[in-house]
């Protein structure tokens, strides 16, 4: 036991050289005023009552969250059955397949996020090709359709295969048994491969809803500027304003905001466990 | 036969990496190092501009891009090192009076008597002692002529960007200074105001501009898109203007009657700068002929080049009969920015919330 303990080290200065220290930062700076000088520093509540005392500022946290919301929703409706297809094709399907999910992700998302941009824009793929069909070009560059398009294109690997493992991991047996006791297709889905799958959903639920809402480059591209979502505000406190006071301020409040989902999430997930036990 | 051939081409090999070796070394003798760090402006630079140098001076270049001056001080205060920068004027009077920048020597320089008049001895830096110009221009609207009169344009002004007749059909430039100049001399005030009042009447105009046009907010990607047509009106800075329109001759500009942002970016060297002998001999030849030809033809702005801006605007030249290449000189409420406290600290804080305000 001891040896194994002493293995530990390394990893222990690894996350406090690039976890904890950056945290840090991140909260000295949010509770202080400006200046990036460390020595001089002095407690304040500034930041936060900034931020919470703007309508604008709230407005922007709710359209991030209404978006990520959003995002996480479509993501399972249309992940799971695509989840559900691969995992119950033949085996060696299942790796091509799984294969063609993941190979987006081998290229870099900034990439793949300005392809769309090519492929929605007024003058992009989609409308050159409606306009040779006589029909009127369709507004979709800089809406909210642009950016949630963009975030399930960009975040729903993560769904599929956090469920795909899910579904994979049953027993199938237990199908068999479910049919033999009289119950139909549907019921079986209901009662058995639905509640084994659910802690896929919960962690691909996690996956997806912490980069959506976070996300600044989606909007930024697929939005347009005016498509201003929280982790704009908090680019722009870094970038351009130089307010890493209020940048971090920001990201300590989404800091706590994601803390808080995934402590409800995992709670779901508990219940749920528990509910199966009973 | 073969044998000579071969023995011929080792000898012209070694002699090929020998001279290339050497003159890297001369390089690195000369000026300490074979290396410059240069951080400029996106779509800022001429097509062979670097490459030509590289080979002179048999030096490398290091390119970095930024899309507004806010974003170059940020990264050089984090501490990146960088040999030659080329921010605006009222941002090279905050880099001197905080003493970021280094002096000079002018010795070293002496191409300097090439600059063109209107690019002298600014107010920014008065004797040319940290900086010299790189590009000049103004301030104004790209519109389609054939969808809005230029009538119209000319007697509204700024505020025909705020009639909804163009909602949905304009593009404002993602940078909070030009847009604040934009609302300000619209309103009939000085863009280097200080007076609160006057800032937020200004940022009431922006949101109101940003909820009943839905504009769209561009940085450079508005050069492409105007030249494809895809919008009406455009804040655009002159040079990419002049771009714009040498593209699509549905273009025109227009300078509005209430007054510009007469800006100057300059080459200036920071205190932190790694190679600042090879800076000097790069900021001496960016302004030769060649080079800054090369530049202008390539990116649309008003050289600094006195010769090369007569050329380019005079007869035959590439802008001879380009509306936006040569900025206007003497209009009263034309105004440079100056560096003010105040002022940038609001306008950091207004111009996400004027972009979020929806």
């Amino acid at each position: 036991m001891r040896q194994f303990r002493r293995m530990a080290y390394p990893y222990i200065v690894w996350i406090s050289l690039l976890i904890v220290t950056p945290m840090l930062l991140i909260l000295i700076y949010a509770f202080t005023t400006t200046g990036n000088n460390v020595a001089s520093i002095r407690f304040s509540l500034i930041n936060f009552e900034k931020f919470f005392s703007d309508v604008i500022f709230l407005d922007v946290l709710r359209r991030s969250l209404v978006i990520a919301v959003v995002t996480t929703i479509i993501c399972v409706i249309v992940g799971y059955p695509v989840a559900y297809i691969i995992a119950n094709s033949a085996e060696e399907k299942k790796f091509t397949l799984i294969l063609l999910i993941t190979i987006p992700t081998w290229i870099n998302m900034l990439v793949r996020t300005y392809a769309w941009l090519g492929i929605l824009q007024d003058d992009g793929i989609i409308n050159t090709m409606l306009g040779f069909l006589g029909l009127g070009p369709l507004k979709m560059i800089h809406t909210s359709f642009a950016v949630i398009l963009g975030m399930v294109y960009n975040f729903i690997p993560f769904m599929i295969l956090q469920i795909y493992t899910s579904l994979t991991k049953m027993d199938k047996s237990l199908l068999e048994a479910a049919s033999d006791l009289g119950a139909n297709k549907v019921q079986a889905f209901l009662k058995i491969t639905l509640p084994l799958s659910l802690p896929g959903i919960i962690s691909g639920i996690t996956l997806v809803f912490l980069p959506a809402v976070s996300s600044f480059f989606i909007p930024k591209l697929l939005g347009g500027g005016q498509y201003v979502l929280i982790g704009n505000v908090i680019e722009s406190q870094f970038l351009t304003s130089g307010n890493w006071n209020f940048g971090s301020a920001i990201s300590f409040i989404m800091a706590v905001i994601i803390m808080l989902s995934m402590y409800i999430t995992k709670k779901i997930d508990r219940g749920a466990e528990k509910g199966e036990e009973a | 036969m073969k044998k000579i051939v071969s023995v011929l081409l080792i000898v012209i090999l070694a002699f090929c990496g020998c001279s290339s070796k050497t003159s890297k070394e001369s390089a690195v003798e000369k000026y300490g190092s074979d290396t410059l760090k240069f951080y400029v402006w996106g779509e800022y630079i001429g097509v062979d501009t670097i490459s030509n140098f590289e080979k002179e001076y048999g030096v490398n270049v290091i390119m970095e891009y930024f899309d507004s001056n806010e974003m170059m001080y940020t990264k050089l205060q984090s501490g990146d090192a960088y040999d030659v920068l080329v921010p605006s004027d009222y941002m090279i009077e905050r880099l001197i009076k905080e003493d970021m920048l280094q002096k000079l020597d002018l010795s070293l320089i002496p191409n300097i008597s090439e600059l063109a008049d209107g690019v002298k001895n600014l107010a920014f830096d008065p004797n040319n002692e940290y900086s010299v110009p790189y590009f000049w221009g103004s301030v104004g609207i790209v519109y389609n002529h054939n969808n809005v009169p230029k009538d119209e344009i000319e007697q509204k002004g700024y505020s025909i960007l705020r009639d909804t007749k163009y909602s949905g059909k304009i593009y404002m430039y993602d940078s909070e200074r030009d847009s604040f100049m934009v609302a300000l001399k619209s309103l009939g005030y000085s863009m280097n105001t200080d007076d609160e009042k006057e800032i937020n009447e200004a940022y009431e105009w922006l949101v109101e501009l940003n909820n009943t046009m839905s504009p769209v907010y561009v940085t450079d990607e508005v050069i492409d898109n105007m030249a494809n047509g895809l919008m009406d009106m455009a804040v655009v800075y002159s040079g990419d203007a002049a771009y714009i329109l040498s593209e699509n001759e549905d273009m025109s500009y227009c300078v509005p009657k209430e007054g510009t942002n007469i800006w100057v970016d300059s080459m200036v060297i920071p205190k932190n700068a790694e190679n600042p002998k090879l800076a000097h001999e790069f900021i001496n030849y960016i302004l030769t002929y060649d080079a800054s030809y090369d530049n202008t033809e390539t990116v649309g702005y008003a050289s600094t080049n006195g010769d090369v801006l007569s050329d380019m605007s005079g007869e035959g030249g590439d802008y001879e009969n380009n509306e936006a290449y040569l900025p206007r000189s003497n209009y009263e409420s034309d105004e440079v920015f100056n560096d003010n406290e105040f002022l940038r600290q609001k306008l950091s804080e207004l111009w996400i919330k004027v972009k979020a305000s929806k």
